[in-house]
């Protein structure tokens, strides 16, 4: 096991004196040397070698000398140190170097729980939050989402989430099989008083770099999540995972637009069935428009296309009269004995043709060179 | 007859679940009740993604949305016929309020002007079928309120969909909804599934008001040509199905459909 050689900055001297404690009694952790100015670190500290820094940002000059200790110590992870989450310092930080942001005093839980996370791949701020509406519902979508996120782990080898924004009637749980301590209501509930690491332990794990905030529990709860304290939460959660599955329930409502807003893209998903579900998917998308970069944006999926080849997805992309961006093919027995067995983890196997076309899709969004902030 | 004073029956086609088949319940119920001799109105209140009248090939000249207009500005000369379409079949006719036309007009509908269109409505039509979206929104709720009988339409296809089912009954009852108000019926009774009905109706502890069977095809041939089931197909099984359940609903025994039935309780009654 790695021990953790500990540099700590802090301004305050009681404060210095508790966080040295806790850094003390934590096992795997050892403190290496304490300054309150950063001046005398970046001096001083390279003789203790470390290769963890635990930075205070309360100070606000502090967060310019970020870029200096990346310098001066390659070989350390920096983790700033702030008494409240705060997304703008936490962008800047990040940008300069820093590996993440941990909110003090914290315990000795928290700050394994800090290196754990963002010791594998920093604090993601190359984060990309994808939105997946249905006009109608019933669109195949949760399957599409829980897959997809499987996909995208695996070929990435990155944090992936999936957040059930479908308050009222969210699937997400049962199809995992989960029964969660926490959901969407506690962590949009409880969003100030968190950081990335206290909300990321209300994510249930499904696998190592799979997470899921699961729904409500009875449709009444719905009304407790407002649109702001989702945003923020959100934007929080950025921090934490690559990438961000958030599925919302049918037609526009505040969650599914504050959701949208906050993406980096869109999907509309439709299942065809031989009703007017190109009609919808046209109305939806014209919602969009008056986004600037809505062709870029937005993006198309048909889910039981039969038969699923390009001939039919020309089809209905000439009376869409927009591209399409994935067609995934009938399996409903497939899906519906996966969903019913809260296996959807394990029983759609990777060479079943439901499995290659999300695939496909999971590594069109890899390649994707996306740019944040 | 028309000076008549009426107090209409409301009746609201409502699920937990999206694509069970509320709007092709809704117009066949309507369909049927019309054919029968009722004057009926239909209103579809999927205010986003509404079918009613893309089922029914019909297109509005006004909408819901004309009618929040016209009840803001002035709601003592509000006429709400003004805001039907009718539908015409052969001899049947019935009407329908439609959805708006797009979706910015659907997003700014009030519950408010909503609740008392319908309740002008109530002074025009015997019957009024409400056609709504799979979720509990203010909306929903107050229509439902209002509403004589909600007609709860499931499908038996996988557990995510019962569990929200029972999940959605429970909020019906906690928040006080009489049992007799709410009538299951199940749709696609026989469609590909591994889940038994009894199962179903033992965890809702509640049995199925009405069945119906799975006719996914002729469904959507329906749907294809604008023409309610029971008006076009009455020899298939679907559309025989629709005509029982509006049977029940208005109390109109149908001599075909069961005389087994009524014999048998005429014979149980003899021998008491």
């Amino acid at each position: 096991m790695q021990e953790y050689r500990v540099l700590l900055i802090e301004q305050n001297r009681i404060m210095m004196e508790r966080l040295s404690s806790v850094v003390k009694n934590t096992k795997g952790f050892q403190l290496v040397s304490r300054y309150q100015d950063p001046r005398e670190a970046l001096g001083q500290g390279g003789v203790f070698v470390p290769n963890l820094i635990l930075l205070d940002i309360d100070i606000l000059e502090n967060i310019q000398f970020v870029r200096e200790f990346v310098r001066a110590f390659p070989q350390a992870g920096i983790l700033c140190l702030s008494d409240q989450w705060n997304a703008q310092a936490a962008s800047t930080v990040v940008k300069a170097g820093a590996k993440g942001y941990l909110i003090k005093p914290f315990t000795s839980e928290e700050l394994i729980a800090a290196v754990d996370t963002f010791g594998k791949s920093g604090m993601g701020m190359l984060s990309e939050i994808m939105t997946f509406f249905s006009p109608k519902g019933k669109s195949g979508k949760t399957t599409l989402i829980a897959n997809l996120a499987m996909a995208l782990a695996k070929k990435s080898g990155q944090n992936v989430a999936i957040i059930d924004a479908d308050l009222q009637f969210g699937d997400m749980a049962v199809f995992f099989n989960l029964d969660p301590q926490s959901t969407i209501v506690e962590a949009v509930r409880d969003i100030n008083f968190l950081s990335p690491i206290t909300l990321n332990s209300y994510f249930m794990p499904i696998t190592d770099k799979v997470r899921v905030l699961c729904g409500t529990k009875r449709p009444e709860f719905a009304e407790s999540v407002s649109p702001q304290a989702f945003t923020d939460m959100l934007s929080m959660a950025r921090s934490l995972f690559r990438y961000i599955l958030i599925d919302v329930p049918p037609a526009f409502n505040p969650i599914s637009v504050a959701a949208a807003e906050a993406s980096n893209s869109v999907y509309i998903v439709s299942m065809i069935s031989g009703g007017f579900e190109v009609k919808h998917t046209k109305r939806a998308l014209d919602i969009f428009k008056s986004w600037s970069d809505y062709e870029k944006k937005v993006k198309t999926i048909f889910t039981r296309v039969e038969p699923c080849n390009h001939e039919s997805q020309r089809r209905i992309e000439n009376q869409l009269e927009y591209p399409i961006s994935c067609i995934v093919p009938n399996e409903y027995l497939l899906v519906s004995a996966a969903a019913n067995n809260g296996r959807m983890a394990v029983d759609i196997k990777p060479e079943s043709p439901l499995a290659q076309s999300i695939d496909l899709l999971a590594s069109r969004i890899c390649g994707r060179q996306h740019k944040v902030g | 007859m028309d000076e008549e004073i009426r107090n209409g029956i409301l009746i609201t086609v409502f699920s937990t679940a999206s694509a069970v088949g509320k709007t092709l319940l809704s117009i066949n119920m309507a369909a049927e009740l019309a054919k029968t001799g009722y004057k009926v109105c239909v209103v579809d209140l999927d205010l986003q993604f509404g079918d009613v009248c893309n089922y029914l090939h019909i297109s509005p000249q006004k909408t819901i949305y004309d009618a929040q207009m016209a009840i803001q500005k002035n709601i003592n000369e509000f006429v709400a016929t003004d805001y039907t379409t009718v539908y015409q079949c052969k001899e049947l006719e019935f009407s329908v309020v439609a959805a708006p036309l797009n979706l910015e007009e659907a997003y700014n509908i009030s519950t408010q002007a909503v609740s008392a269109f319908i309740s002008s409505l109530r002074n025009t039509y015997d019957y009024i079928v409400l056609d709504t979206t799979a979720a509990f929104s203010d909306l929903n709720l107050a229509v439902m309120d209002l509403s004589t009988i909600i007609t709860f339409v499931g499908i038996v296809d996988f557990i995510p969909t019962i569990k929200n089912m029972k999940v959605g009954y429970d909020t019906m009852r906690s928040i006080g909804y009489e049992k007799n108000k709410i009538r299951f019926v199940l749709n696609r009774s026989n469609s590909k599934t591994h889940i038994e009905l009894q199962d179903v109706e033992q965890l809702l502890e509640e049995s199925f008001y009405h069945v119906l069977p799975n006719n996914f095809s002729t469904a959507i041939e329906s749907i294809h040509k604008g023409i309610p089931l029971v008006v076009d197909s009455e020899r298939t099984t679907l559309g025989r199905s629709m005509q029982d359940l509006v049977a029940k609903y208005t109390n109109r025994l149908q001599e075909t459909s069961k005389p087994d039935a009524s014999l048998s309780s005429w014979v149980k009654k003899l021998f008491k």
